[in-house]
């Protein structure tokens, strides 16, 4: 079972123009802007712990962005426009809209990226987008069941 | 465990929000009736396992697998080829 997030005190976001300082081996050392702070209540699934994120640019041109955890740093996730990645796509964004309680336009969506040591077999999880309410920046991963949707769905088609 | 014996019909309270309803039992097949606030996830358990195991395997990509993906991305990414 994954541990309940019970008794996980989660510092509070700091007011306006308040910066949160990150401190992480892998990505370095810098200030976060609390407009900047992705808020999931309750976590990504498996990792419950982990309530705050910031999207960090990977690097111009990249269609891959990180999102990494502010509460641990050295947890980071490689995350993208679906679209980018998948043809055809159409963002579930009616549904987003409503489990956000905000309307279409407030909704942004990514999905998380698996990366394989052959990146030719890299995948998109389909299946649990993130998506975030722009005006608050509340964040959740959403389920979609029943839609054929695949949590790891292959960027390259199988030829 | 804690293992609690309920009739069709009644019900479980989970602590202040969350109830489940036992609403039928058909040979080996229960049906439940759950009621939670929005932010409390609810999935059958094989569902959150493969989501969790997909999040564990997605988690912090080297820059190596990074740097891969993109090229693969150029080749295969909607938008470049398609």
């Amino acid at each position: 079972m994954a541990s309940s997030a019970e008794g996980v005190s989660t510092p509070p976001v700091p007011s306006a123009g308040e910066t949160v300082a990150v401190r992480s081996r892998r990505f370095g050392s810098f200030d976060v802007a609390r407009e900047q702070i992705l808020e999931f209540p309750s976590g990504l699934i498996g990792f419950p712990r982990g309530r705050r994120y910031v999207i960090l640019e990977h690097r111009p041109g990249s269609p891959f962005k990180w999102l990494l955890s502010i509460d641990d740093p050295e947890l980071a996730f490689a995350v993208a426009d679906p679209s980018e990645l998948v043809a055809g796509y159409e963002p579930p964004l009616e549904p987003a809209a409503k489990l956000l309680g905000v309307v279409p336009a407030d909704v942004a969506l990514f999905v998380i990226v698996t990366i394989p040591r052959d990146p030719k077999n890299m995948t998109v999880n389909l299946m649990a987008p993130v998506v975030v309410d722009t005006q608050t920046r509340k964040a959740r991963q959403m389920v979609i069941e029943d839609q054929g949707l695949s949590p790891c769905h292959p960027v390259v088609p199988a030829s | 465990m804690l293992v609690l014996t309920r009739k069709i019909g009644e019900t479980i309270r989970i602590a202040d929000s969350v109830t489940v309803q036992v609403l039928s039992v058909r040979g080996s097949q229960v049906s439940l009736g759950i009621v939670a606030p929005a932010d409390v996830r609810i999935f059958r358990e094989e569902l959150y396992r493969e989501i969790e195991s997909q999040n564990q395997n997605a988690q912090l990509p080297d820059a190596e697998s990074l740097a891969g993906a993109e090229e693969v991305w150029k080749e295969y990414g909607h938008g470049k080829q398609r």
